[in-house]
């Protein structure tokens, strides 16, 4: 916890560096996996459930028989024994298994019953909607409420009821919390289903060399390496013969961070046809039957002395998490993830949560941007502010007094905080809401148009270790990053980086890393990632992980190669300290004594050709690699964010005329690229907050299955986002950072939320606050005026 | 099928289509433009965006067959293999981008409203700007760096500097 921050010489490290991954993006020669196509690949086409429960009686492909071009079909029956299982080894789990294509049961509107292969997509497609799937309907599990209900129909067979998981956590005395608590405060929030929307949908491509016996398969996926084990261990086939390549990806948003069942149907596919074989999901695939995420319900309970000091919490959390457990954060993750961070930034030691994951007949719900986090700081700091009002507290003043301020910190569940900036930040957003606040107080005199702020301030767990993964006994055991640098004999760096960047700038950030540390350009670093072959094991970039632990990886290795270029350059320059030797500009010269110098290329020919110019006894090579594992409890980045809005009381119509964001992500790699991140967050987070909403009926048919009708952030609806920085290095990496990509989406619904109530002076208890809810809740102010 | 013409980026080409196949299908696969990408197939993404004949159009929502005769341009013919058209530049120089899926088509979207401001010699209000771009959808950067990067462009047009 004490090692000291590295004196680092960011030189590039914090600089404005423009993204070298741009040029290829904008040019139109970027390869996403719909532009891979292979000689003699056959197309594939998904024949999906169109209702939410039954038991499968036949799927028929006799209709295909007809058809005048050249077909394959498959069907549950073809792959039986082969599922996608992720299960948490823990008491009070209910296992299950996801079939590559259902068997005997249908369980959302979505799930694949049969796939048909042609030689052409439009054809593939054609052939598809021949195939019919003879079903017995079964009674449909719609809601939390049925699942919950006594006489629910099972989604398993062998379950009682239909809970993935029911869980508890629990520290410190709740019992005397509530006995000394002079105010005892209950909430119930609820959160929507919605869904990532990378602007490119998922795909798949594979390969199969009878040759060789390697299969190869593309996929626009976050986590390569994991895609690559689940295929040896499902498949059977030797994991040194399975290629994972994950080309450029359009967005991720954690959507794309799972393993899915049809990654490994269509490995399968591949060795059972000797054919490639591929497929690109549509948009109506992707928002019916990719991933899903939030729809969170908690019931919150707070205990508060007299003074306005929190003394404990109690939390029940339900989500519904569809039909399926995902792999590999499983069904628990997400309402587990709300559980164990709902204590946040605030300082108390009481705090028990009852969390469950319920199953529906529902698409998946998996990760998403934040992963619980935007939720549990929903309720968390919608509670923060109904209670500071209850006691007659101004909500900045009473956050002030609660949170956390000395570090490190243990909390309640027994995770230890590193230094970050909680208060620092309340006090720099208290001033730079001064004005608005003035506004919103003003604008209480109005019958028509009410002027509302909301804060929204949080801690998020970011870069966990091996220590966080093991205690949840899911299948993702560990978090650590992995990288290899090689300097190849004219002094240019390869990285091999064991992350997937589809947005994030790593082949700039990570090579702005490798420059400090070797003294060449970060043009000179080409960063390769996204490929098993191409870097060491890794678990793929989720979790806020690649500046801290993908960066630390990068700045451990290529050190590694700068030390035994030291080595050489003391050698060739005859000095007998090679701490006296640095490297910068493409150079390696005497400290203080500048024109003796070797150019880097000349030392890394003698590594690697000219190897009798080395010192004696020292191995040729200039290839370096490191695996960084996250601190056992992370390193917690801090944030607050405010919303200012504007409601039209008559209407409901609602504007967003500030987004304000204080954030700490401790050391900043690249600020442009930290600027982007926490942006795209933000709007992605008003987007969770006031319009995306995947609808259901009640016969589990998704009702908002295009564009037209689940609704996104335009450009026209979003407000600037003024984003102010704190840097607080943590001691945790090696280069101070913290995690950054998943923050940004994390605080809106509650800013925003807080600023509706402000503006309304009501309780707002639910998203999306889209028109509709906003004139619901002016209700009460339209009868005022 | 239909006997179709067209040209894409300057090179024509004789096709027998489908009348059914889309034309942002037949500029990836017939023409290899892989900077056509597709979001939503249903015209509400703008990722597809291309310009027919100069105006900009939703290839997911245009058949091929409609584009007998027509001059077409894809993002591989606005800066080239650098990426070097003014848009472009202003795009990184103002980080307007991230994964880059949506790009190609805010860029085919927004490269001839440069120029009509350029005409006018007039910097377009912030709202105008976004209103120009509400036909495309981006997830990644929140819009605002695109915006700074479109007014870049503009003022750098403006003062007289060429487009490649």
């Amino acid at each position: 916890m004490n090692a000291p921050i590295p004196n680092l010489s960011k030189r590039q490290i914090g600089a404005r560096v423009q993204r070298f991954e741009d040029t290829r993006l904008m040019s139109g020669a970027a390869k996403y996996i719909a532009d891979i196509t292979l000689p003699d690949m056959l197309h594939l086409s998904f024949v999906r459930s169109q209702v939410a429960h039954a038991k499968i009686l036949e799927v028929d492909t006799s209709m295909l028989e007809d058809l005048d071009y050249p077909v394959q079909v498959f069907t549950g029956k073809d792959t039986d024994g082969l599922s996608l299982k992720a299960n948490q080894d823990l008491p009070g789990v209910q296992r299950s298994e996801q079939p590559l294509l259902a068997l005997d049961r249908l369980r959302f509107v979505g799930d694949p019953a049969a796939v048909v292969l042609a030689d052409d997509p439009y054809l593939a497609e054609d052939a598809a909607e021949l195939v019919f799937i003879d079903f017995d309907p079964l009674p449909v599990v719609a809601t939390m409420e049925q699942a919950l209900a006594e006489d629910t129909t099972p989604l398993f067979d062998g379950w009682t009821g239909n809970k993935f998981v029911e869980r508890q956590m629990k520290g410190g005395d709740l019992e005397a919390a509530r006995a000394q608590a002079a105010h005892v405060i209950r909430r119930t929030y609820r959160n929507q289903r919605q869904t990532g929307v990378p602007m490119e949908g998922r795909g798949v491509i594979a390969d199969y060399d009878k040759g060789t016996r390697v299969l190869t398969l593309w996929s626009s996926t976050q986590m390569p390496h994991l895609v690559r084990t689940y295929i040896c261990e499902e498949l059977g086939l030797p994991e040194s013969r399975i290629r994972v390549i994950a080309p450029d990806v359009g967005g991720g948003f954690g959507v794309k961070g799972q393993v899915f069942a049809d990654e490994v149907l269509i490995a399968w596919l591949a060795i059972q046809t000797g054919r490639p074989v591929k497929w690109v999901e549509d948009r109506r695939e992707n928002l019916i039957a990719s991933i899903h995420a939030r729809d969170h319900e908690h019931t919150l309970e707070a205990y508060v002395s007299a003074e306005g000091r929190l003394l404990g919490l109690k939390a029940d959390i339900s989500t519904d998490v569809g039909a399926y457990s995902t792999f590999p954060f499983t069904a628990g993750g997400d309402p587990g993830m709300a559980a164990k961070v709902m204590p946040g930034p605030y300082d108390f030691q009481a705090y028990e949560a009852t969390f469950r994951a319920l199953a529906t007949n529902k698409c998946p719900l998996g990760t998403y941007r934040g992963v619980g986090r935007p939720s549990a700081v929903f309720s968390q700091e919608r509670l923060m502010d109904v209670i500071a009002q209850e006691i007659g507290m101004d909500p900045i003043e009473f956050r002030l007094k609660n949170v956390v301020k000395e570090f490190p910190y243990k909390n309640v569940l027994g995770f230890t905080y590193d230094p970050g900036s909680y208060e620092e930040s309340l006090l720099k957003m208290r001033e730079l809401l001064a004005e608005d606040i003035k506004a919103a107080e003003a604008s209480k005199a109005s019958p028509d148009s009410r002027i509302g702020v909301g804060i929204a301030c949080f801690i998020e767990q970011t870069a966990h270790g091996t220590g966080d993964f093991t205690k949840r006994r899911s299948p993702i055991e560990t978090g650590y990053i992995s990288a290899r640098v090689e300097m190849s004999t004219d002094g240019e760096v390869l990285i091999g980086l064991g992350l997937q960047s589809h947005g994030q700038g790593l082949e700039t950030t990570c090579a702005q890393v490798a420059a400090d540390a070797l003294g060449v350009g970060p043009q000179r670093v080409f960063v390769r990632h996204g490929d098993t072959l191409t870097s060491p094991y890794s678990v793929g970039t989720w979790g806020s992980r690649g500046g801290p632990l993908g960066g630390g990886a990068v700045h451990i290795a290529a050190n590694k190669i700068a030390d035994k270029l030291r080595l050489i350059a003391a050698h060739i320059l005859q000095v007998a300290d090679p701490a006296t030797i640095q490297l910068d500009e493409n150079r390696a010269s005497v400290i203080g004594d500048p024109a003796r110098f070797v150019p880097i290329p000349e030392l890394a020919r003698a590594a690697l050709r000219n190897v009798d110019r080395l010192p004696e006894g020292m191995t040729p090579g200039l290839t370096e690699e490191f695996s960084l594992d996250g601190p056992k409890d992370g390193t917690y980045a801090n944030a607050v964010h405010a919303a200012i809005v504007e409601i039209d009381v008559k209407t409901g119509k609602m504007k967003l005329r500030r987004f304000v964001v204080v954030e700490d992500c401790g050391t900043i790699l690249n600020p442009m690229i930290v600027d982007g991140q926490v942006r795209g967050g933000v709007v992605q987070g008003i987007g969770s907050a006031i319009m995306e909403h995947m609808i259901y009926d009640e016969e589990g048919q998704p009702l908002t299955t295009t564009f037209a009708d689940y609704l996104m952030p335009l450009a026209t609806e979003m407000p600037e986002i003024d984003v102010h920085h704190i840097e607080t290095p943590t001691p945790l990496t090696p280069l101070g950072a913290k995690g950054l990509g998943e923050g940004g989406a994390i605080g809106p619904p509650a800013a925003i939320a807080n600023a509706v109530a402000n503006a309304l002076g009501v309780e707002v208890e639910a998203t999306p606050l889209n028109a509709q809810a906003i004139w619901r809740l002016a209700k009460a102010t339209r009868s005022e005026g | 099928m239909s006997k179709t013409t067209i040209t894409a980026n300057g090179q024509t080409k004789n096709l027998s289509l489908e009348p059914r196949r889309l034309l942002a299908d037949v500029l990836r696969e017939d023409f290899r433009l892989s900077g056509v990408h597709i979001g939503c197939a249903h015209g509400a993404c703008g990722a597809c965006t291309v310009h027919v004949d100069g105006v900009p159009r939703l290839s997911c929502l245009t058949f091929a067959v409609q584009c007998d005769g027509a001059e077409i341009n894809t993002v591989e013919s606005l800066g080239g293999d650098d990426a070097h058209h003014l848009l472009q530049r202003a795009f990184r120089e103002e980080h307007g981008l991230q994964c880059g899926y949506c790009t190609p088509g805010f860029l085919m979207t927004m490269a001839p409203y440069v120029e009509e401001m350029a005409a006018q010699d007039r910097m377009p209000e912030d709202a105008e700007i976004r209103h120009a771009m509400s036909g495309n959808i981006c997830r990644c950067t929140g819009y605002q760096s695109i915006v700074a990067a479109v007014r870049l462009a503009i003022t750098q047009r403006r003062n007289g500097e060429s487009t490649q």
